[in-house]
């Protein structure tokens, strides 16, 4: 009874979503921590992992969606900026960190929001 | 899934014989052999969906503590591993903390309202 | 110690090569005119070099690879001969040696130096502001 409640799969998705968030944020770190380091490749969500966390959300099954796990990888697209073989590009690595940042507002107030409704649903009293 | 339908094959096996037997001016039927009287605590020879219902319910109040307390040792491990260093990460030890609590009162919950029930039973005429 | 701040070790080490990188920065343009050093020889400039170092493996999880200040060393180019005879260093034909250092050059890594070095403070405080907004977390 107790799973059932956590079993919902617009719950489920949302925290999958943060840790996808999450780990995105990491690899961005380190994308920037990494701006000047000769032949460093820039890394991000692996695109295997975001296909399947589109199609499992939208596909409603919660178990599914609980099975996908979050992995990172260099970004194929990438071109090198530098002659050295570094492809970060510092703006574009700013510019996905502040939306990452809102992703991550949005990821954390949906899951917030959930838990909130069900302690409200079963205790009645709002704090 | 009340406790009423639990009692209610206890209530069946009391049987119109009996009942008979109390009206005035009838004479009074002995029991006849092979007709246990009502035992609540056994159940009797066919099973009804009365009593699996009762089995069930306790059951279930069982699966659920055991199920809050799962939560619990999750929530109470990752807030370890996150003290110790361990590369936990945050947002998930917090999302398990606020799971195992919303469980804990869920069960708080549903305690009060079997309390809540079985007294108005007690508080029942009969 | 407790990593709350998860994943930005890359980060604390980049902050670390680019204040590196700063700081010999600066030195070198406090000292664009020092014609005589402590060895009696005008300033060499110094360059940082970086090298990507492996972390350790936390947990048997690779990291990526992070920033680190491989060493040191002096700009092997000449010093720039500069004809001025009333310098109080000033040799047999009044050349002076003025040290390999361009103002314009440093002024141009000293930008690039902070950028980076900005850059990474700002995931630290992007990292900060997600992990107080995951401890509050069902809390309205």
């Amino acid at each position: 009874m107790i799973s059932a409640l956590f079993n919902q799969p617009d719950y489920v998705a949302a925290k999958k979503s943060l840790d996808a968030v999450v780990l995105r944020q990491e690899a961005i770190a380190s994308n920037i921590a990494n701006l000047e380091t000769p032949g460093y490749k820039r890394i991000d969500l692996a695109p295997a992992f975001r296909t399947e966390l589109e199609r499992a959300c939208a596909g409603g099954n919660a178990q599914q969606i609980a099975s996908l796990k979050p992995a990172l990888a260099p970004d194929a697209a990438a071109v090198a900026q530098s002659r050295d073989g570094n492809t970060v590009n510092l703006e574009s690595e700013m510019m996905q960190l502040n939306q990452n940042a809102v992703a991550n507002t949005l990821e954390t107030q949906l899951v917030s929001t959930m838990l909130y409704r069900l302690k409200l649903a079963i205790t009645g009293k709002s704090s | 899934m009340s406790p009423l339908s639990a009692m209610s094959p206890v209530l069946s096996g009391y049987g119109l014989p009996q009942l008979d037997a109390m009206t005035p001016g009838a004479t009074p039927l002995p029991l006849t052999p092979g007709v246990t009287g009502p035992s609540p605590l056994q159940a009797p020879s066919e099973v009804t969906p009365g009593q699996e219902t009762g089995d069930s319910f306790a059951s279930m109040l069982g699966q659920m503590v055991a199920e809050v307390n799962a939560k619990q040792n999750v929530a109470t491990q990752a807030v370890g591993a996150l003290q110790g260093g361990q590369n936990v990460s945050l947002h998930q030890t917090v999302i398990a903390m606020e799971e195992a609590n919303v469980s804990f009162q869920l069960m708080v919950e549903v305690r009060n309202k079997l309390l809540e029930s079985y007294q108005e039973i007690m508080r029942m005429q009969l | 110690m407790v990593q709350i701040l998860s994943g930005i070790q890359s980060t604390a080490a980049a902050l670390n090569a680019e204040r590196t990188r700063i700081d010999v920065i600066s030195e070198n343009i406090a000292n664009a005119n020092t014609t005589r050093g402590l060895d009696g020889k005008p300033y060499q400039r110094q360059i940082v070099v970086f090298e990507s170092a492996l972390q350790q493996a936390v947990n048997n999880q690779t990291e990526p690879p992070t920033l680190r200040v491989a060493r040191i060393e002096k700009d092997t180019r000449p010093p720039q001969m500069v004809y001025e005879p009333g310098h109080p260093d000033a040799d047999a034909h009044g050349m002076v040696a003025m040290p390999n250092v361009d103002i314009h050059e440093e002024m141009a890594d000293m930008i690039s130096a902070s950028r980076a070095f900005e850059a990474n403070l700002a995931v630290v405080k992007n990292a900060r502001a997600m992990a107080l907004q995951a401890l509050s977390i069902g809390k309205h």
